[in-house]
């Protein structure tokens, strides 16, 4: 019996609700996420090279208060099962494109849970309003429970999409690799235009230049 | 370590499970700070609990690593006898710094420079050991962070501002973001390399435009457009090309 699967699905649903209700100790970073996705699918390579160029566009996202972002954990474990066993880079670009996707999804059924939570919280306002521990405690709980069954079903839907993708996408070698070096370019003005934004117009560009230069030499002298 | 503390860290893990719109982070501040208030003496102790945790569960927000920090200074100020009015304020006045401090010395510092510093460590020894790089690097001052900031809550009360003031978290805040930014700009060859070492001349060539065509319309043409739908922009264009060409 082919494990696999399950393992997978378990998961992209720990590193989906790692994203914000519990601990957020990052496992759900896509450098991590793919890494171990590509272990469990029995394709470490392609884990790792999912990972890392995801890692890329999540760099632009800053997680800041109430703000939107993409749930990147569950979208990685799912582009690593889109990419698994595809020889050398032609499954970077179908992964990456699955993973997109469900990024997307995990953003807004993230939208959906807390405003649920909203409802949760006005419907036990009075228990609220007279400073009831238990109330607090059932609602935390309530929320991490919900936030569980979304990573769960963004990993499970995501899961169907790398196999649909897998059985029918119907790729050549040449348009395969195209899409990877798209996936690439894109991961990379991403990432880039993160730190220029991070960096504002002030001079902490010059430490962002400093580092590209630092890292293109570094790059030579290998 | 007092128990309650303990607990009280436990629970500052899940501070957001219920994050909602209305009331952000209040309840789970609540949750957090009520294992503190439990031996709360003096007259009325039992509605001075109850009324602290309704005036904290109303409305809060905060960075999450730093919530413990806003739970311990606010339970103090409950066991010194501060006012309500002035608890209140104590609240209020927490809010600003510890959403600001925390975002820029987290989320714009320390989560970019140890997701850099891993894509490094990935890109030239494994991805294992990149993983375990960032793991731990960032989760040692991330559990930190949570943890001192509830010990220096609890023991501050009222004068917390002071802690947030200290200068290692000033340096953080001040210095952590460039170094963020270097680290991303070493990063950033070093990974396009190692993923593109089983790429021939002319797909390194497509990337390249690419990076260029997206970095163009992420700066400049549609500064809002988030980099999810940048890529799936991109990579449909790619799908619809490459359906064509076969």
């Amino acid at each position: 019996m082919n494990l696999a699967p399950l393992g997978l699905w378990l998961w992209g649903a720990l590193a989906g609700l790692d994203l914000v209700a519990l601990g957020q100790f990052m496992v759900g970073r896509p450098l991590v996420a793919g890494t171990v996705a590509g272990f469990l699918a029995g394709d470490p390579a392609a884990g790792a090279l999912l990972g890392m160029t995801l890692e890329l566009f999540a760099l632009d996202v800053l997680p800041v208060g109430a703000a939107r972002y993409p749930d990147y954990g569950p979208a990685t474990v799912a582009g690593t099962a889109a990419a698994a066993g595809a020889p050398g880079l032609l499954g970077l670009g179908p992964g990456v494109a699955v993973a997109l996707v469900v990024a997307y999804l995990g953003e807004w059924a993230m939208q959906v849970v807390r405003r649920r939570n909203s409802a949760d919280v006005q419907h036990h306002r009075p228990e609220l309003d007279a400073g009831d521990p238990a109330s607090l405690r059932r609602l935390q709980l309530r929320g991490l429970l919900r936030e569980a069954v979304r990573a769960a079903l963004v990993t499970a839907v995501g899961l169907v999409l790398a196999a649909a993708v897998r059985r029918w996408l119907p790729l050549g070698v040449g348009a395969s690799v195209l899409m990877g070096a798209v996936g690439l370019g894109v991961a990379a003005a991403v990432a880039a235009g993160g730190a220029l934004r991070l960096s504002g117009r002030g001079g902490a560009r010059a430490w962002f230049a400093a580092g590209l230069a630092a890292g293109a030499l570094w790059v030579a002298a290998r | 370590m007092k128990p309650e503390l303990l607990r009280a860290f436990a629970r500052s893990l899940i501070v957001q499970a219920s994050w909602n719109y209305d009331r952000m982070v209040g309840v789970g501040v609540a949750y957090v700070m009520e294992p503190l208030l439990r031996d709360l003496g003096g007259a009325q102790a039992e509605l001075r609990y109850r009324r602290a945790l309704t005036r904290v569960a109303s409305f809060f927000n905060a960075h999450p690593y730093l919530t413990g920090m806003a739970a311990g200074a606010l339970a103090r100020a409950e066991h010194d006898g501060l006012p309500e009015a002035q608890a209140e304020r104590l609240k209020n006045a927490l809010i600003g710094p510890l959403g600001s401090v925390g975002d820029q010395l987290v989320w714009a510092g320390w989560l970019p420079l140890s997701a850099a510093a891993g894509l490094i460590v990935a890109a030239t020894v494994s991805p294992p050991a990149g993983v375990a790089a960032f793991l731990l690097g960032y989760n040692a001052v991330h559990l930190g962070l949570r943890a001192w900031g509830l010990a220096i809550g609890w023991r501050s009360g009222i004068g917390v501002a002071g802690a947030l003031a200290g200068r290692m978290l000033q340096l953080g805040v001040r210095f952590g973001a460039l170094a963020a930014l270097f680290a991303i700009g070493v990063a950033l060859p070093l990974v396009l390399a190692r993923l593109a070492e089983g790429f021939q001349a002319r797909e390194r060539l497509a990337a390249l435009v690419v990076g260029g065509l997206g970095l163009v319309i992420s700066r400049g043409l549609a500064p809002t457009v988030s980099g999810v739908k940048l890529g799936l922009l991109f990579l449909l264009s790619a799908l619809v090309a490459g359906w064509i060409w076969r």
